[in-house]
């Protein structure tokens, strides 16, 4: 039995490497150069690597946690102590650990708001949730204009949703805020970096999970091969590139619900796997270089958060064992929109600009470098696809159901740690249990 | 608020039920997030409204009653 596999992202080659350990022929067709998907390594000085897309993982994510033995790869503690910068209500506050000069009674009310809807939210079938049609219905901008009174909930919500989910408050529902919050182990989970979904990065980048993977497979990824069309009959599925066609007897779709869309799918699937609504997960990262992590030296923890952009928050990214000192610059939501749309030269001096501002201490970075999910075209946003109003409504019943012999994968088809580098393992390892067990007589 | 009153919400921010009037919050799994749920919840019953800072300094049920008792 042959496979065809689109997308050389962690759903597509966990699926890959599976369907093949249990004795499948594996064709993977990748539109790209690279393979990666959502991961990508950027190489900051020889050697020295750090994270341009997807970075964390916590104890939970077991799939991932698995995969990196198997690997042979190690992880590094995400945490660096130190006091954090804060640009919120005023400029350039200093503060020791990582809570924001706010009223804390405000996001207090903030994080019950959150919690009351994470825990209504049915995290197998959000769909099926109780109200889910209100809860799909309305967005969290609207959601949060009636629920949240203090100014403090108000201007911290949209820092914390960009940072856990790359959402504008504006374009995703209710039901997919709590959906994404609780998939991923909850508010504090997701939030918390010791103990949390931020634990650990990845040592020498979270890239080369799919090229060992890749690796493994060797000459069954084909870079350079985007799928346009899946032409089903009664006996297989034809992948159809621009180089030409490839046989399978089962496909698997493991590129983000737009994009599975824009596939010329013959017949058409019952139901779209996105609507117009559906948004890109807002996120552009920048990384700013500098001779070393100088910030450690002043008790600075290189974390800030700032309610003007574009970096609404950095985090100290230096690769570890490394000389260099790297800060990442998360630019999301409604702000990364903003940003991805000026030149690039507007783009550099804006993030340096507000790096001078944050640490007047450090000198100019050395280098600079930005990576714009919104616009790269095979991924169509970061962390992951942003379920607008109504969409899990209509979306939620076909998430997984199989399309004759076409099979969905993605991280966006996990239920379980859905926009994680976790989800989409998991919805590989789903996607080839499910053909073997549709080829076992 | 009184000593049992804060125990309660401790109880029910950290979901766990052996929680006395000297159960250090931070000790008994309370990060700054459930913290911040900690004090809006003393605002709420009391109308007094505490800093992160507060909590820190008076971890324990009975010495953030004290707290919320000199603030009100």
């Amino acid at each position: 039995m042959n496979v065809v596999v689109v997308g050389a992202g962690l759903a597509g080659l966990t699926a890959a490497a599976e369907l093949v350990a249990r004795g499948a022929e594996v064709t993977v067709l990748e539109a790209r150069e690279r393979v990666g998907g959502r991961t990508r390594g950027l190489e900051v000085e020889p050697g020295g690597w750090v994270d341009a897309g997807a970075a964390y993982l916590g104890e939970r994510h077991t799939a991932l946690t698995a995969l990196l033995a198997e690997l042979d790869l190690k992880t590094t503690p995400a945490t660096v102590a130190g006091a954090s910068r804060f640009a919120l209500r005023d400029a350039g506050r200093t503060r020791p650990g990582r809570f924001p000069p706010l009223s804390a009674v405000a996001l207090g009310e903030m994080f019950d708001a959150l919690e009351e809807v994470t825990r209504l939210v049915r995290p197998d079938a959000p769909w099926l949730t109780e109200d889910a049609a209100r809860l799909d219905g309305v967005t969290v901008e609207r959601w949060a204009a009636e629920r949240l009174r203090h100014p403090d909930a108000r201007l911290f919500l949209p820092l914390f949703l960009g940072e856990m989910m790359a959402a504008d408050p504006a374009r995703v529902s209710v039901l997919h805020m709590a959906f994404y919050l609780r998939s991923g182990g909850g508010i504090r989970y997701l939030n918390a970096f010791e103990g949390g979904a931020q634990e650990w990065r990845i040592a020498g980048g979270a890239h080369q999970l799919c090229e060992r993977l890749a690796a493994g497979l060797g000459e069954r990824v084909r870079l350079g091969e985007p799928v346009l069309a899946l032409h089903q009959d009664a006996g297989g599925v034809t992948a159809v590139t621009p180089r030409g066609r490839v046989r399978g007897a089962h496909a698997v779709v493991a590129v983000p619900p737009v994009l599975a869309d824009a596939i010329d799918h013959r017949p058409g699937p019952p139901a779209p796997r996105s609507t117009p609504v559906t948004g890109p997960g807002c996120a552009v990262k920048v990384h700013l270089v500098y001779p070393s992590p100088l910030w450690r030296g002043l008790g600075l923890s290189g974390w800030s958060v700032s309610a003007e952009g574009p970096l609404l928050s950095t985090v100290d990214d230096s690769p570890a064992g490394g000389r260099a000192g790297v800060l990442t610059g998360f630019v999301t939501g409604a702000e990364a929109v903003r940003y991805a749309a000026l030149p690039a030269s507007g783009q550099r001096e804006l993030a340096v600009a507000q790096a001078a501002r944050l640490f007047p201490e450090l000198p100019p970075p050395t280098a600079f470098h930005l990576t714009d999910w919104v616009h790269e075209p095979y991924s169509r946003g970061c962390y992951a696809a942003l379920f607008g109003p109504g969409d899990w409504l209509r979306l939620g019943p076909g998430l997984t159901a199989p399309h004759g012999r076409v099979h969905w994968a993605g991280t966006e088809t996990s239920t379980e740690f859905f926009g994680l580098m976790e989800g989409a393992i998991r919805s590989g390892h789903r996607v080839a249990a499910e053909i073997t067990w549709r080829e076992t007589p | 608020m009184n000593v049992d009153a804060v125990s309660a919400v401790f109880r029910e921010v950290l979901e766990i039920s052996e929680i006395n009037a000297d159960s250090d919050f931070f000790v008994m799994g309370g990060d700054s997030l459930l913290a911040t749920r900690v004090l809006s919840a003393v605002a709420r019953a009391s109308g007094v409204e505490l800093e992160f800072d507060d909590l820190l300094d008076a971890p324990t049920p009975g010495a953030l009653s004290k707290k919320i008792a000199g603030a009100a």
